[in-house]
């Protein structure tokens, strides 16, 4: 009974602590989970049917010297192996199904977290936090189910041993029941502490590893400047570190494998020896003092799968805390009630309401009809709808910060068409303006997939925005054009060439009001000429607003206007200001203030 | 595409043989203690049958308890024996791997940086990182394992044979059917294990690559997208456990119905030789018990021989990084550097058409060339042939008369620096990140070449020069990282410096200061800079224009303008002067005698 993977709809966990969130795993799947009860526990008892036979085929057949009871002894014990095969298989298919469900189903949430949370996850939990989340926490989580199935079993199946040794020999029952959790409990926490020795070792040979790949990494800036022999010597220095690291753990480790072996063994031997003092006198008969040895063997498996188990259980509940920190992120307050908020959790507090809050958070203002302007009261920016307006920033931070309260990512007094942003819808707001950042992401995918944000963009409207970011040269060098792999953060590209493919996905977004953050920075001249030209064409009768210092943008620009200390201090046409404000024709002429003007022709 | 080498089957074989004729004692006394260990584990089984035997005859107490004392005994030495016996292959799977890995980043360190560029960097990360490990736990747990496993099953068997040749030949009754289960199942295991493992780490990545893109997932309302992405690896990873779980259900279900047969055919031989009287009860006894005992290390022994399938293929991809042939160690660099000279350079990637078409040019000693030209023509491609880390198909590179490709490697890097945009920052220290390019300099050396670079957020650093960089330590931004190889190069001070965009992460105030300071720490200095801020041609002693893969200007800034090529096109498009169509109007290549000197 495979579970349906990949869930439609994971459903909505109970985040209420790590214990709920994993009884709502198993609340998921009860029948599955019931199924592995029945199948472990089968199989737990099953295990110690052999030593049950054995002794019966060794006392009634082999001592009695009865061939026909002998023979049926071991038919007994064949069939016995065959069930018991096929119990354990259907006991192990059946909790891989209830560990994936519970995998999936986590997995579903987190993913549907990660990818609507938004811009909070970039500062407030590492990409790192949730790579071990996806990576090994999930994992936990759903490990700790099979204490479901065998867990159940396990206990069931001392139970049964119990009851079958005592009609043997209460005192021998005594001594075996008490005996071999006891032991569990001895080596269990020698064992603990092997992992903690190793996991010091471990987290130190990962460090080694990433100082591997960190080198393979930097070939080829070691390869630029030089240095390699250190690196190799450096390398070889953490080794041999590593080594003797390795060397203590070793000593250590080996002591601690002694020990759980002669634990064990020794209380075998005690047991051996009551049973056989017992057998002198007659209390038990030999085939039931073969019988014990077998048991005693037999009861280690539920023993250990208990306390291995309990240890699944504490690392399962602190990935579980983790998973739960994860899905109860709120978003960044960015004034007003966040719109189609599907948030898959419950009891989550409410959001702290920050300045620009409007009051009735709970119904927002619809979003203006038609293009608005928006204006900005911290640095008295107004861009006009359908017009293309520059920015020229003498900060660089300035124009971040500003492409932020436009875009609606920070609480902010921005309005549009007059009142204000925050009060707005925010899933109208994100629909409606872009902004598009230096670093915004690229997802691995072809280079169609990267650029076609929306569904059912043709490659006609593909190939006119490459040509609008003069970007077509990109794709010719690209060995299968659009259709080529693009790897995450399109690293195989250039920086110039990364640059202009962002620009054409954002113009193929199609948003009412663009907002380009130095989208020419990293291209040449004759590109950066190109684009000028053509992103006023592509963008016309739309709202468009560039922050840059370059001329060649600012040139083509309906109005541009001069932020210098977090206020716009003039504004008009680049020409315009070229003339009348020499500060701004300081910031962009590219001829530095230092250096003599170059006289060429026609200079404004 | 051809990718890293991979060894072949004797290659690895003898790399292992090597592995254990250098710590041939080791090996043999381990071998030793471990089968010791498990000869004492033999004995409990078989004192349990001597009780037994003893008991059936009458003896009384005081047998059973010295027999029950010689069972302790037993376990007490096989503990102690197994520990000296673990330690010592701990030790040597330690030195084992150790060696191993040192050799594998040596191998990489001397790979020839056009074969680091001609495979990518996935394969050999790959090798770094998932092959080296997997080898490693091969060594330090898989093979002693199968050692232990093995060596205890021969002597289980071993020793069931003792007690009767046909009671052994009873107990080999389940191998045959395990051997060709297991043969079937090791066909099939590693590759489905292995795509199980990428497709784990597919699904990892779609959650990082999400939580990473946050902002732009917002931004650009790619939430559906990425759920629905994320969606099919989930699948994805569903297939592949599927896959594996379908190979254990089948392996599992044959061997564990295998392992009641042999018990069968013991007890039943058992009988029949106990009616004939040749065995005692208690052998019998003891044979199933050891049986019993084989289950577990066969157990063992089939779970691990799939990692050691793995391990095995692991270590012919490590080895296969020191197979490729070095790069030669070259001639002396010429004394005092000397003229760098191109002459009729032709270059094509691989098979492709010709990327330069003839390329001349001289750079004087201590002249600043800027190199411009719009994306595709070519300048990183004569970057690249002027460092030396690409020979010419046709023509040559030299300096000082010296083919640049025939210098010695080492020393070339060293005295033709090349910087690139793609910058990378080295786990560890600043210090650190700064030593390698001059081991020799002092901190005060470190922190003037910092701040000539602009690096004034090095100066505020909590740790200063000791303050750890990189993952999970202080992430540099792209600037940042950039003022970073920068530094590197001042600190270097090679004596011909090839910066292809060196400073394009950098905004363009900072970037056109930070080069002017270089330029004034690098004065003397051969410097060819390729750059899309026309701020770089302007400063530099000549420019040349590079369009389509040939040189088509070549001069000094001011008689570039006047001559009113495409240069001076370009110069004014790029101050946007009004009037200007942007176009690089270039039908007419423009020449300029060498004007080297001219300064």
């Amino acid at each position: 009974m495979p579970p349906q993977i990949p869930h439609p709809d994971p459903g909505s966990p109970n985040l209420g602590g790590p214990l709920r969130y994993l009884w709502w795993l198993v609340r998921c799947q009860p029948w599955r989970v019931l199924r592995g009860s029945l199948l472990g526990t089968a199989w737990m008892v099953g295990l110690s049917v052999r030593p049950y036979l054995v002794s019966r085929a060794v006392d009634d057949g082999l001592r009695a010297g009865d061939m026909p009871a002998l023979t049926v002894w071991v038919a007994a014990i064949v069939a016995a192996g065959l069930g018991l095969s096929w119990l354990g298989i259907l006991r192990h298919r059946t909790m891989t199904f209830v560990r994936e469900d519970a995998k999936a189903r986590s997995a579903a949430l987190v993913l549907r977290q990660v990818a609507r949370i938004g811009a909070v996850l970039r500062r407030r939990a590492a990409a790192g936090e949730v790579a071990t989340v996806g990576g090994s926490d999930i994992d936990w989580t759903a490990q700790v189910l099979t204490l479901t199935g065998p867990g159940v079993g396990a206990v069931v199946a001392y139970a049964v041993v119990a009851v079958v040794l005592w009609s043997i020999s209460p005192l021998l029952a005594l001594c075996v029941l008490v005996g071999v959790p006891a032991v569990g409990l001895v080596v269990g926490p020698l064992l603990r502490r092997l992992d903690g020795a190793e996991s010091v070792y471990r987290q130190h040979q990962g460090a080694l590893t990433a100082r591997c790949g960190d080198i393979v990494a930097g070939l080829r800036v070691l390869a630029g400047v030089g240095g390699r022999d250190l690196f190799a010597r450096r390398y070889a220095a953490r080794s041999q570190q590593l080594r003797a690291e390795g060397y203590r753990v070793g000593a250590v480790a080996s002591w601690i494998d002694a020990a759980t072996l002669a634990i064990p063994g020794l209380f075998l031997a005690a047991v051996v020896w009551l049973g056989a003092r017992m057998t002198v006198t007659g209390e038990i008969s030999v085939g039931e003092l073969v019988a014990v040895y077998g048991y005693v063997a037999t009861l280690i498996v539920p023993v250990w799968f208990l306390l291995e188990g309990s240890h699944q259980f504490i690392r399962g509940r602190v990935a579980a805390r983790r998973i739960i920190d994860l899905l109860t992120l709120t978003p960044d307050d960015v004034g007003g009630p966040r719109g189609g908020g599907q948030r898959p959790s419950r009891g989550v507090p409410g959001r702290a309401s920050g300045p620009g809050t409007v009051p009735d958070a709970r119904r927002p203002e619809p979003a203006p009809a038609r293009p608005a302007d928006l204006h900005d009261p911290v640095t008295g920016l107004t861009v006009h709808a359908g017009r293309l307006t520059a920015v020229a920033a003498d900060d660089p931070a300035d124009a971040v910060a500003l492409a932020d309260r436009l875009g609606r990512y920070v609480v902010s007094d921005v309005t549009w068409g007059g009142r204000p942003l925050s009060g707005r819808p925010l899933d109208e707001v994100r629909a409606r303006i872009l902004v598009a950042e230096q670093e915004s992401y690229i997802f691995a995918g072809t280079l169609r997939e990267v650029l076609r944000t929306r569904p059912g963009t043709g490659d006609e409207r593909i190939t006119e925005a490459l040509r609008a970011a003069s970007a077509e040269d990109v794709v010719d060098a690209l060995p299968a054009g659009l259709d080529t792999p693009v790897d995450a953060r399109a690293r195989m590209l250039s920086g110039g060439q990364r640059q202009r493919v962002r620009l054409a996905r954002a113009l193929l977004a199609e948003p009412e009001v663009l907002i380009l953050v130095d989208p020419t920075s990293a291209v040449d001249a004759h590109t950066e000429a190109r684009i000028a030209e053509r992103l006023r064409s592509a963008r016309a009768g739309r709202t468009t607003l560039v922050l840059a210092t370059s001329p060649l943008l600012l040139g083509r620009a309906d109005t541009v206007a001069h932020l210098r200390a977090g206020r716009i201090v003039s504004t008009g046409t680049h020409l315009d200001l070229f003339h009348r404000d020499p500060d701004y024709r300081a910031l962009v002429d590219r001829d530095s203030a230092d250096e003599p003007a170059e006289p060429y022709r026609g200079h404004p | 595409m051809t990718g890293l080498p991979v060894a072949d089957r004797g290659t690895v074989r003898r790399a292992v043989g090597r592995l254990l004729r250098r710590d041939r004692r080791t090996v043999v006394l381990l071998l030793v203690l471990h089968a010791a260990a498990a000869i004492a584990r033999l004995a409990p089984p078989w004192l349990l049958g001597v009780i037994i035997d003893r008991v059936a005859a009458g003896a009384g107490v005081a047998t059973v308890d010295r027999l029950a004392l010689a069972i302790v005994g037993a376990v007490v030495a096989q503990a102690l024996l197994s520990r000296y016996a673990q330690y010592a292959g701990h030790r040597f799977g330690e030195r084992a791997v150790a060696q191993l890995r040192e050799e594998f980043v040596r191998s990489t360190l001397r790979l020839p940086v056009s074969v680091v560029e001609r495979v990518g960097a996935g394969d050999l990360a790959t090798r770094s990182s998932v092959d080296v490990s997997t080898v490693g736990s091969t060594v330090r747990d898989v093979v002693p394992t199968i050692v232990i496993c093995t060596v205890q099953l021969a002597l289980l068997f071993g020793a069931i044979f003792l007690l009767h040749p046909l009671l052994g030949l009873a107990a080999l009754v389940g191998l045959p059917s395990i051997g060709v289960v297991t043969r079937w199942y090791l066909r099939r295991a590693s590759p489905a294990y292995l795509a199980e493992g990428a497709a784990a780490a597919d699904l990892t990545e779609a959650l990082t690559a999400t939580a990473d893109g946050a902002r732009t997932v917002e931004a650009l309302r790619l939430a559906d997208d990425r759920i629905a992405h994320g969606t099919t690896r989930i699948d994805r990873l569903w297939q592949a456990r599927r896959a594996t779980l379908a190979l254990r259900t089948v392996f599992f279900t044959a061997v564990e119905a295998s392992y009641p047969l042999p018990v069968a055919a013991v007890l039943l031989v058992g009988g029949y030789l106990l009616h004939t009287g040749t065995v005692a009860l208690g052998a019998v006894v003891a044979a199933t018990l050891y049986l019993q005992q084989a289950i577990e290390p066969l157990d063992r022994l089939l779970q691990w021989t799939e990692q050691a399938q793995r391990g095995f293929a692991s270590y012919a991809r490590v080895l296969g990084v020191g197979l490729v042939p070095p790069e030669p160690p070259g001639g002396a660099f010429p004394p005092g550097g000397g003229r760098l000279v191109v002459r009729g350079a032709r270059f094509s990637y691989a098979d492709g058409p010709d990327v330069l078409h003839g390329i001349d040019l001289d750079v004087a000693p201590g002249e600043r060339l800027a190199v411009v030209g719009p994306s595709g023509a070519g300048k990183s491609t004569l970057a690249r042939l002027l460092a030396g880390i690409d020979a010419p198909r046709r023509g040559s590179v030299s300096v000082g008369g010296c083919f640049v490709t025939d210098l010695d490697p080492a020393e070339r890097r060293r005295r033709i620096a090349l910087v690139t945009q793609e910058h990378h920052v080295f786990i560890g220290s600043l210090r650190d990140n700064l030593a390698f390019a001059a081991p020799d300099a002092s901190d005060e050396r470190m922190r003037a070449a910092l701040a000539t670079v602009g690096a004034d957020w090095s100066a505020a650093l909590p740790d200063g020069l000791d303050t750890l960089l990189g993952d999970g330590a202080r992430q540099l931004g792209a600037a940042e990282a950039q003022q970073l190889a920068l530094a590197r190069l001042v600190l270097a001070d090679p004596h011909t410096l090839i910066l292809d965009e060196a400073t394009a992460a950098l905004d363009p105030t900072t970037a056109r200061r930070t080069e002017r300071a270089l330029a004034a720490v690098l004065a003397g200095r051969t410097v060819i800079a390729i750059a899309h801020r026309l701020n770089t041609a302007h400063d530099a002693d000549r420019v040349a224009v590079l369009e389509g893969g040939r040189i088509t200007e070549i001069g000094s800034h001011h008689d570039l303008l006047r001559a009113g090529g495409a240069y001076a096109a370009l110069w004014r498009s790029w101050h946007a002067e009004p009037r200007d169509t942007a176009s690089g109007d270039t039908d007419r290549p423009h020449t300029v005698g060498r004007t080297g000197a001219d300064r």
